[in-house]
């Protein structure tokens, strides 16, 4: 039998320009979306895979759930008496931290501040969203939530659990929305220490740990301690649980000083997140793939010193559009109240209408 | 039509399948915070039965079949993908994919340079971002710690891909040689 050893040559050729037209064709996509010219096509895309996402993702955590419960049939009853005996001591808590409360509303009226909000005030101005997809890649953080722009989401609000921060949005199709989690090497987050009230910044590690970077050296803080956002940058609102100190990482040759912070959320396990809507973001937001028709504000300032601290994409076009109202019509209101309670003394005059 | 064939004119589903699947299961079965890459594991297995001209047009879609469930830029994991897919393009064509170190050894390579690849362009975008020349194109500003990445994410992510490769061989094995098809 006689071979056709022509077909070998040819075919290397083949492959070569095979890999040369479609590498060319990825990195044309790729200068399309930077200049924001698929999203319009991405919506679309977006809108048909997303009820089959939401649809992987509730059989998975059904099979997951199933599994879960199999496994765990046996310490189910040593965890009841465990989590009764919590939810006792919670109770006694409770009544105590009532009186707390209590008290403290008689002290804010003394004080005049009767119209302030005790705490961050967020309800009314939420909208809860079913997390429909997780970042399909290993190098990223992000998901996808079944809400978009005809819900009114805009880029940059912040997206919370009754745990803590999860993150920010990102980029906003039709009916889907991408947010941008704090685990994320690209976030950045100011926060505080609760109790020795140091402030820092928060950021994404790749191994999916948080590092609260740029706290002062001198000052101690101690493993353990509660992370809050702190409201710097006007990017998050302030006193959002972010996590709890795990770690100091302290040596006298450094500038700074840095925490390991576990985060309070379990991002792996996320079902509903509820994004704020009441919260104007006066920091840029990075130039992800912002939707082109994003509007920006004449508070974006490529200078501005938070920005770089947390390093974030400055230009123009990352300025996130303005927040438009909820469906109560009452954005104004609540978000002069929500931001009131959320500036800290150093940009309160940002605020205070 | 020929049976052996019909996989491979279903492949592009099964890799946007895959990359379906990447962004809900996947997270699932994560270790460490790593998980399978499922559509590059499908892509280098395809590409080591069919062959490299096959392997790269699914690298490609399922690349963009990625991005699209990714809050990273459309394309670049089809840039990693493709040369994942050339490299187990060799192993179909120069070397026998029936020894065990093929595929595990195809696989492996394939997470480094997609990885690299993946994690090196965004770096790139980053460092061109903060060019003047480039200052107001819109770049998008992931800030990924190329050797953080690398030690933490793509070789833990090789060292699980290659294992569930290795899992896979013997299923492999059993589908019979094909020639190199368009």
């Amino acid at each position: 039998m006689i071979r056709n050893t022509e077909r070998r040559p040819r075919t290397l050729g083949d492959i070569g320009i095979r890999f040369v037209i479609l590498t060319l064709a990825a990195l044309l996509l790729m200068a399309l979306q930077f200049t924001g010219q698929l999203q319009v096509l991405r919506s679309a895309i977006s809108f048909v895979t997303a009820p089959a996402q939401l649809s992987a993702t509730s059989a998975t955590r059904t099979v997951t759930d199933a599994i879960q419960f199999l496994l765990e049939l046996g310490s189910l009853r040593r965890r009841l008496n465990e989590l009764e005996q919590i939810n006792a001591a919670l109770l006694a808590e409770n009544f105590s931290l009532r009186e707390v409360e209590h008290e403290n509303a008689e002290m804010r009226s003394l004080l005049q501040f009767a119209q302030t909000r005790p705490g961050l005030e967020l309800r009314g101005a939420q909208i809860v969203a079913r997390v429909i997809g997780q970042e399909s890649t290993n190098f990223l953080d992000y998901i996808e939530i079944d809400l978009g722009a005809r819900h009114n989401i805009a880029v940059g609000m912040p997206v919370v659990t009754e745990q803590g921060l999860v993150g920010r949005i990102s980029e906003v199709n039709d009916a889907t929305s991408k947010v941008l989690l704090i685990t994320d090497p690209s976030s950045a987050v100011n926060a505080i220490l609760q109790n020795s009230r140091l402030n820092g910044v928060i950021r994404g590690a790749p191994n999916g740990d948080l590092l609260m970077d740029f706290i002062p050296q001198g000052p101690v803080f101690r493993v353990g301690e509660v992370v809050l956002t702190s409201g710097i940058g006007i990017r998050f609102p302030k006193g959002i649980p972010i996590g709890q100190v795990i770690e100091r990482r302290q040596r006298d040759i450094d500038i700074f000083q840095q925490a390991v912070v576990r985060p309070s959320i379990d991002f792996s396990s996320l079902e509903l997140v509820a994004i704020v809507t009441n919260f104007d973001p006066l920091e840029d937001v990075p130039a992800l793939m912002i939707e082109p028709t994003a509007v920006p504000t004449a508070t974006s300032d490529p200078n501005a010193p938070a920005n770089a601290t947390s390093g974030e994409a400055s230009s123009d076009e990352t300025a996130p559009p303005s927040v438009p109202g909820t469906d109560e019509g009452s954005a104004g209101e609540t978000a002069t109240d929500a931001t009131l309670v959320a500036t800290p003394p150093a940009t309160s005059g940002v605020t205070t209408p | 039509m020929n049976q052996n064939r019909l996989p491979l004119y279903a492949m592009p589903l099964i890799v946007f399948g895959a990359a379906l699947l990447q962004s809900t299961v996947a997270t699932r079965l994560a270790i460490r915070g790593v998980k399978p890459d499922m559509v590059l594991i499908i892509v280098v297995i395809g590409t080591l039965i069919y062959g490299g001209r096959a392997g790269l047009v699914w690298a490609f879609l399922g690349g963009i079949g990625l991005d699209l469930f990714s809050g990273g830029p459309l394309g670049i994991s089809s840039l990693g993908l493709l040369l994942a897919a050339l490299v187990a393009g060799v192993g179909h064509r120069i070397l026998s994919r029936y020894h065990i170190l093929v595929p595990i050894g195809a696989s492996g390579l394939g997470t480094l340079l997609y990885g690299c690849v993946y994690v090196g362009l965004l770096s790139l975008l980053h460092e061109a971002g903060q060019m003047p020349l480039f200052q107001g194109l819109g770049l998008p500003n992931y800030q990924l710690a190329f050797w953080a990445m690398l030690q933490d994410v793509i070789i833990p992510a090789t060292i699980y891909n290659m294992t569930i490769v290795l899992f896979l061989t013997p299923l492999l094995n059993r589908v019979p040689e094909i020639q190199e098809v368009v």
